[in-house]
């Protein structure tokens, strides 16, 4: 019994090996060059994604419509929530069986690409795959080194959204443009004391200090470059402490949304059961917001200045990727072109996912003046001369330190730890994963 | 006997090695037991899971007791009754139910509205570090079933003229309970507590649903396989996992052998002439 097991064991895990090598050795594609489409081969691609039901049927309606155009592929479908996707994704890597085409995001890029479970789709690029319509920066999101792991669909800034009408209800003026940090915090403190006595209370914002993001595009704006190029942190246990502690008064002086109350309404949150006015997020949350808030006119304003009053704004990419171990790479860099090129596909997914990447996508949505679409396009857009910064390439691990970030800062905000053992903590967990 | 072997000598081998899922495990030798020994969140969900496990497991024991003598009582419709005393058993453990037990002890859900009758201060359980465990003990409790149709059978098989002569001898019913059903009871009851302490151990489900798989809030639900969870499957950390998963497993063989040991003391066969 115990010979059997363990040559399985040796078996599994020098195929395992074998499989890391040759993906090593190769870049991915089983001959290093690329295997063009044959129309009338049968195929069949798994594709997965994570999202909601609203996400699912875009994409049937879109896969659907490769395979009419395609009629010797077939596609088998799945999708789940992001947290479980990345389980399941993450055990299909330890046996080498991702799905042939995957939604992707860029946290976990190095994992994936680094330890050779994704395709390098560059010899397609420009082929297969048209990128004329692709901005260099945008393609140089997925790249790592000579090779590109990931393909970009759509494109999300980061934003602060507020909800007029609960404003209006505080009897307050929504911050201006030019809002620094400071000011913010001022405001976020004003509009909670006067909103103290309403039923139900309401608040200026959630605690934006325990948001990974917040804090990055903070120490962007600050000249930090958060992950060196060599995947190792580029800020110190001071420059998260000191980011901590802006929100130091706003959280003795019980200004934030209650985290008591936020554990309670997950999935949904202050921001959209309107009792709370403002919150930080990627401006492709819009359309989540204003279906769930029930509240059309929420409205989009820029993240605050940084201390020399720019914005410093950064871009990141929606993408998709394709497993190194795919059968048919040639069908895949097909599909991966209808994705990203198709104008169909623009109008199917409008802004749901960011918005599209190419400039055929984004003139083939069907705006209406006024509508979801048109306002997160008109973010980007107008704010586009402020978004001057390459997007932080995430370390590995990434995926699990910002969610250790968000726990501790639901600690903090329990009062169960302090910013000295918030950071120690983080930082522990940082050192271990980066090795 | 292979599917059984094979992960647990694959596991037991990668609790002694550095493995992320995607590179190949590394021998570390004892790394991952030194680590765990000094994470303050391994001792955190070491103590939700006891409290559980001490608490939970006795009082749901005590409640499947006093439903299966209720139920053992002769009058109409006894099968009805059973069957929907045990229904909460075969939902307990389901996903919709940890979902609805999460809406009805949220702010100015059912439970917030009658506690705030009996002048309770206003204020849901779930978002409450203090007032989770409450929560998951009641939520465990409700799922009496499995115990209760075991307890059940076990007093079928006290033999009634046991009582009767105890009547005679003018024994009131606490002292028939404790002289008579207890001991007689005694080894369904050591099978029962047995088996739920181990289940205790291994709760899951409901604490993944409930927290949204965080152990939040501030880990007040942080149960050690949802921890265990979390290193595997959240941090890519499954080195760690399966040492934890061992020392679940010693930590639980343990428990059991003292229990089997404590048997010979308390637990009463009948027909057994000792």
């Amino acid at each position: 019994m115990r010979s059997p097991a363990r040559r399985a064991l040796v078996a599994g895990s020098s195929a395992l090996a074998v499989a890391l090598l040759t993906a090593a050795c190769s870049g991915g594609t089983p001959s290093g060059t690329a295997a063009s489409f044959d129309p009338d081969e049968e195929v069949t691609l798994t594709v997965a994604w994570w999202g909601d039901d609203d996400r699912a049927a875009r994409y049937t309606e879109a896969l659907d419509l490769f395979t009419e155009q395609h009629p010797n592929v077939t596609i088998q479908r799945s999708f789940v929530a992001f947290d479980d996707y990345w389980t399941a994704r993450a055990t299909e890597a330890a046996g080498s069986s991702l799905p042939d085409v995957m939604q992707f995001d860029s946290s976990f890029l190095r994992e994936y690409a680094g330890t050779g479970q994704l395709l390098d789709v560059s010899p397609y690029l420009g082929d297969e795959i048209d990128t004329s319509q692709l901005a260099d920066e945008l393609i140089d999101s997925g790249r790592i080194g000579d090779a590109v792991y990931a393909v970009p669909t759509a494109t999300n800034t980061f934003a602060s959204f507020y909800n007029p009408a609960v404003v209006e209800e505080l009897g307050m003026e929504p911050p201006s443009e030019a809002y620094t940090w400071d000011e913010l915090a001022d405001w976020v403190a004003k509009a909670s004391t006067a909103g103290a006595d309403g039923d139900p209370v309401l608040y200026g914002s959630n605690d934006y200090t325990g948001v990974f993001w917040a804090f990055l595009q903070h120490l962007v704006q600050e000249g930090v470059t958060p992950f060196t190029d060599d995947g190792q942190l580029g800020f110190t246990r001071e420059d998260m402490a000191a980011w901590l502690h802006t929100g130091d008064d706003l959280r003795s002086g019980g200004s934030f949304f209650p985290v008591q109350r936020q554990q309670q309404l997950a999935p949904e949150g202050g921001f959209t059961v309107n009792e709370q006015a403002l919150e930080m997020s990627w401006d492709n949350f819009l359309a989540g917001y204003v279906a769930s808030s029930g509240t059309d006119d929420i409205t989009m304003l820029p993240v605050p200045s940084g201390s020399d009053g720019e914005k410093h704004m950064f871009a990141r990419t929606f993408q998709m990727a394709a497993s190194a171990h795919t059968e048919h790479p040639a069908a895949v860099a097909e599909l991966l072109d209808f994705l990203v090129n198709e104008p169909e596909v623009g109008r199917i997914f409008g802004t749901s996912k960011g918005v599209p990447a190419t400039q055929a996508q984004r003139d083939a949505m069907e705006i209406e003046p006024g509508s979801v679409d048109e306002r997160v396009v008109a973010y980007e857009e107008e704010y586009a001369d402020q978004i001057t910064e390459p997007a932080p390439v995430p370390v590995e691990g990434f995926g699990a330190l910002e969610a250790e970030f968000k726990r501790l800062g639901e600690e903090l905000a329990y009062g169960n730890v302090t910013v000295d053992e918030f950071v120690e903590q983080w930082f522990s967990l940082a050192e271990d994963q980066l090795g | 006997m292979l599917l059984t072997a094979f992960p647990m000598v694959a596991s037991l081998y990668l609790a002694f090695t550095d493995y992320d899922l995607f590179h190949d495990p590394s021998w570390i030798g004892l790394q991952n037991f030194r680590d765990l020994f000094a994470d303050s969140r391994f001792w955190t969900s070491a103590r939700v899971t006891a409290i559980y496990v001490l608490v939970g497991t006795p009082i749901k024991l005590a409640a499947a007791l006093a439903v299966a003598m209720l139920l053992n009582m002769k009058h109409r419709g006894q099968g009805a009754y059973r069957s929907i005393f045990y229904a909460p058993s075969l939902i307990g453990a389901s996903v919709s139910i940890a979902i609805v037990w999460k809406a009805m002890f949220i702010d100015d859900g059912i439970v917030d509205r009658i506690a705030q009758v009996f002048g309770a201060p206003a204020g849901g359980w779930v978002g409450d570090p203090s007032k989770t465990m409450p929560m998951f003990i009641l939520l465990a409790t409700w799922t009496f079933g499995a115990p209760m149709v075991i307890f059940l059978a076990g007093l079928k098989q006290v033999p009634a003229e046991l009582y009767e002569a105890a009547a005679v001898d003018g024994a009131g019913p606490a002292r028939k309970f404790w002289r008579i059903t207890i001991p007689m009871l005694s080894p369904v009851l050591f099978f029962n507590l047995l088996l739920e302490t181990i289940g205790a151990f291994q709760v899951f489900g409901s604490a993944f649903i409930i927290s949204g798989g965080t152990g939040g809030p501030a880990d007040s639900t942080l149960f050690y396989t949802l921890y265990l969870y979390i290193k595997g499957f959240a941090q890519f950390d499954m080195g760690y996992a399966s040492a934890m998963a061992w020392v679940l497993v010693i930590v639980v063989g343990v428990i059991t052998t003292i229990l089997f040991k404590t048997s010979n003391a308390w637990v009463h066969y009948s027909g057994d002439n000792r």
